[in-house]
């Protein structure tokens, strides 16, 4: 007897909304249906109304935990359009930055996938040890999340050696942190009775479902946008890229585990190798009329912006494509034959960032209850025939 | 797999302090170059609007009082700014006529308490000045 | 004059107020433990030590609105928290503390009196599977047939460890079996391995982790406690407390060999060794994750019924070796 069990918008295991409708035979899934959309702030059109450098903001706050993913994404493709290169050592500040959110943002995850199995001490003690993160990048940046370390040519801040040394010795601690979760990860009998052989994702299926990132990498497939297409420092640096060979997500634990030992050692690479020099160059207002595409391996997966200006200092056109869209289909395609028991942690797994997923609308049809995934550009002609071509608003009201 | 792994752990946390701070009975440090609630000093700034075109948030706001006496108004609206430190990154003057303290706690239940205003003078810019004084008048930086 | 001593009994010593009082205590002791063991600090604030925690998330509770959806049957959804509650409380008033004299015995200890225990705390559960069907909500419905699932697993196991040092102390009455361990403390030690049966089945019995499956938090919203919200919501937790306060009071009777020591001792004694059994109950509760419904099922028939039976079998030994 199937019926239809509604997993959010609101749900305690979910930290976003977001509908996932299950068709469910007992304890057993038998199909999934995810909606998108209830996230959705326009962030797309607000781009195209600021000027490139208040755009570094915006984009920044895309998403909290992977903030700096969105904008450093951002900020390689419009110093790309605008054709100016960062010195050495803003570059070095720049991914030492992203490293140390890779940390934060993979021990996050710990973290949740501990509490989505009911596992509240493992959880309790990954998110002790982030704070460690969290205060170095306080350190360096001035805050604890959204850094805003980034500017158009450079880094807003440098590093002196005090802050060199502190970073040193977190890294030291964290590392021994980790290698002990790791050794519970494995060996928890009740935890590993949760996660082993849930929510499998053959390596053939995730090749045609265009899965990114830690998916990908648990079920064999060595994809790392940091090998394949080297950006800024990465080709002077040596790590390796983490895999796992069973597909479920005991093997998404251990990628993930496996990648914050490898960001321990960037790190320290980087710090150890930190040229001399200026940090910034000065940037231009306007940008010329051409178009970029920037790829980022943020801690989700890949993280593509496409930039299009049109010569005046605001940008014509940006496109945010997040790691998280690419993996709901292989979701849904986990989630079948799964159990109740497994939602949260097959969910959990793809580390879902849902805010940044929120690029795509499906308008429903009330009066047909039909549905429909419609273009920006389909949009676009609606709304200005609607308004009959007048000009957009600039400069809105404030109402306080 | 072994059973009961985390239990020598687990003890032996019970004899630690925590790692919890009993807030807001005992406050935490911030460090250095927090990023806090934007400030200006007034007798640096030589109204050039460049923080006023930077901010992300709409938040800062100069308006002329007097024409003639070349009087401005620069209002702080705290209940918009996102605290990204980008107008003090603009400023062109040097010393910088906008700072950055350390405050977090300034929640409110009125957002109108939360706006800062100053009314000053601009600022003249003198070609070839000496050395920068905090009360007089900035070196020449170019108006950006 | 006996009918005002009953009804003192009844609700003040060692009913209802007392019960009230030590269940709160006792869930501010097990929220602390668990609370250091994960390296945080428990409530701090409400009363010293946070001591008055449990009962202002009790008086909460009773301030909120009580809400009863519109498909749900909605006498029994009433009175299911009511009636959860008179069980608890009723079972309580048989442990050994408070009729412990063995020559003079109270009306509530005679023979027989561990049956009707253990009958009296598996009601709650029967209970708790009534009012997630009354609730009608699909996340109940679930939480429900989880519920009755578990039964199947950790009641066998339990009873069979509990009634094993009751087989060895020759007698079905609470207050003599705690007598004869009290005679005898050596042979505390070969129950040991039924002590251990009984804690992880009691843990399934009280739904905490590694067993909180039916009411799961980040699986089914809240399972049998989905749509109640208000007073109910706040005599089904009480409800809980009290189970475990009476729980750990059989354990620690039948296994840590009883109060003794007379009425102020003998109380004290209590204190000491249920808060004992609750701490064993919250470290096995941060030590693990939680597993899933058919898991449950396999690890109670494939490793605690064995082990319940082993414990059976040592006992049968034991009484034929000793005089």
């Amino acid at each position: 007897m199937k019926f239809q069990i509604p997993i959010g918008p609101q749900h305690p295991a979910l930290k976003e909304p977001i509908s996932l409708r299950m068709t469910v035979e007992g304890e057993v899934i038998r199909d999934a249906d995810i909606r998108l959309g209830y996230n959705h702030r326009g962030l797309e059109k607000l781009a195209e109304d600021k000027t490139w450098i208040q755009n570094i903001y915006l984009t920044e706050r895309i998403c909290g935990i992977c903030s700096h993913s969105h904008a450093t994404c951002y900020v390689q493709g419009v110093e790309k359009l605008m054709e100016i290169v960062p010195p050495k050592r803003g570059l070095y500040i720049r991914y030492l930055v992203s490293e140390l959110e890779r940390i934060h943002s993979h021990l996050l995850w710990l973290g949740v996938a501990g509490h989505e199995a009911g596992f509240d001490s493992f959880f309790m003690y990954t998110w002790r040890d982030r704070e460690i993160v969290m205060d170095l990048l306080e350190l360096i940046s001035g805050n604890r999340v959204h850094y805003a370390i980034n500017t158009l040519g450079g880094v807003r801040r440098d590093i002196d050696e005090g802050q060199k040394a502190k970073i040193l010795e977190g890294i030291i601690t964290l590392r021994k942190r980790s290698e002990y979760y790791f050794h519970i990860g494995a060996n928890e009998p009740s935890f590993v009775a949760r996660l082993a052989g849930v929510g499998l994702l053959t390596k053939e299926q995730a090749v045609s479902l265009c899965a990114v990132g830690p998916m990908a990498r648990a079920s064999g497939i060595t994809r790392d946008v940091r090998k394949e297409d080297p950006y800024a420092v990465y080709d002077e640096m040596d790590f390796e890229v983490g895999t796992a060979e069973s597909c479920d997500v005991l093997g998404r634990v251990v990628v993930r585990v496996k990648e914050l030992l490898e960001s321990y050692k960037l790190c320290e690479q980087i710090l150890h190798k930190l040229p001399a020099g200026d940090i910034v160059v000065k940037a231009p207002r306007k940008a010329k009329p051409n178009e970029a595409v920037s790829r980022y391996e943020a801690p989700r997966g890949e993280n593509i912006h496409y930039i299009k200006s049109n010569g005046s200092d605001k940008p014509e056109r940006l496109k945010v494509r997040a790691p998280t869209l690419a993996n709901y289909p292989a979701t849904v395609e986990m989630l079948k034959n799964g159990f109740i028991a497994d939602i949260p942690l097959i969910f959990a797994a793809i580390d879902p960032c849902i805010c940044c997923a929120e690029r795509t609308v499906s308008l429903v049809n009330i009066r047909s209850g039909e549905e429909t995934v419609v273009r920006l550009s389909d949009l676009r002609r609606q709304a200005i025939e609607r308004h009959k071509n007048a000009p957009p608003k600039r400069n809105a009201v404030w109402p306080f | 797999m072994k059973i009961a792994v985390f239990l020598p752990e687990l003890i032996r946390h019970l004899f630690k302090k925590t790692a919890t701070v009993d807030y807001p009975f005992k406050k935490l440090e911030v460090p250095k170059d927090f990023r806090g609630t934007p400030f200006l000093y007034p007798e640096l700034c030589i109204a050039c609007r460049a923080c006023e075109r930077d901010c992300p948030a709409e938040a800062i706001e100069i308006t002329s009082v007097n024409e003639a006496e070349k009087k401005f108004q620069m209002v702080i609206h705290n209940d918009r700014c996102i605290h990204c430190a980008q107008c003090v990154d603009s400023c062109p003057t040097a010393p910088k006529a906008m700072g950055m303290d350390s405050l977090f706690e300034i929640a409110d239940f009125d957002r109108h308490n939360l706006k800062k205003d100053w009314v000053f003078v601009r600022a003249v810019i003198k070609p070839k000045a000496a050395a920068p004084k905090p009360d007089a008048s900035p070196e020449a930086a170019p108006k950006a | 004059m006996a009918v005002l001593r009953t009804i003192l009994y009844l609700v003040v010593y060692p009913g209802l107020l007392f019960l009230f009082i030590y269940s709160t205590f006792c869930e501010w002791f097990d929220r602390k433990v668990y609370a250091r063991l994960q390296n945080r600090m428990g409530p701090t604030h409400t009363g010293r030590f946070g001591l008055l925690q449990p009962i202002a998330d009790f008086v909460k509770l009773l301030a909120k609105e009580d809400v009863v959806p519109e498909a749900a049957d909605k006498r029994l959804f009433s009175l299911l928290p009511i009636f959860g509650l008179a069980v608890v409380s009723t079972a309580g008033l048989l442990l050994p503390v408070w009729n412990f004299d063995l020559a003079a015995p109270g009306p509530t200890s005679f023979s027989g009196d561990i049956i009707v225990l253990l009958y009296l705390l598996s009601l709650p559960t029967l209970i708790l599977f009534l009012a997630a069907w009354a609730s009608t909500n699909i996340f109940s419905t679930i939480g429900g047939s989880r519920v009755l699932t578990m039964l199947f697993g950790y009641e066998v196991p339990l009873f069979l460890s509990v009634l094993s040092p009751a087989i060895l102390a020759n007698s079905w009455r609470l207050a003599e079996i705690a007598a004869f361990y009290q005679k005898k403390p050596l042979l505390i030690l070969p129950n040991l391995l039924g002590f251990l049966v009984a804690v992880i089945a009691v843990q399934a019995k009280l739904e905490r982790t590694p067993f909180d499956i039916p009411h799961a938090e980040t699986e089914i919203v809240g399972g049998t406690f989905t749509e109640y919200s208000g007073k109910k919501l706040a005599l089904f937790r009480l409800m809980m407390d009290i189970e475990m306060v009476v729980s750990a009071g059989l354990l620690a009777a039948v296994f840590l060999g009883g109060f003794p020591g007379g009425a102020l001792i003998g109380f004290v004694s209590f204190v000491i060794k249920t808060l004992f059994v609750i701490f064993l109950l919250a470290l096995l509760r941060a030590m693990t994750s939680r597993i899933r419904i058919d898991q449950v099922v396999t690890f109670a028939w494939k490793y605690l019924a064995p082990l319940a039976v082993l414990q059976l079998l040592i006992v049968i030994l034991l009484k034929g070796i000793l005089p």
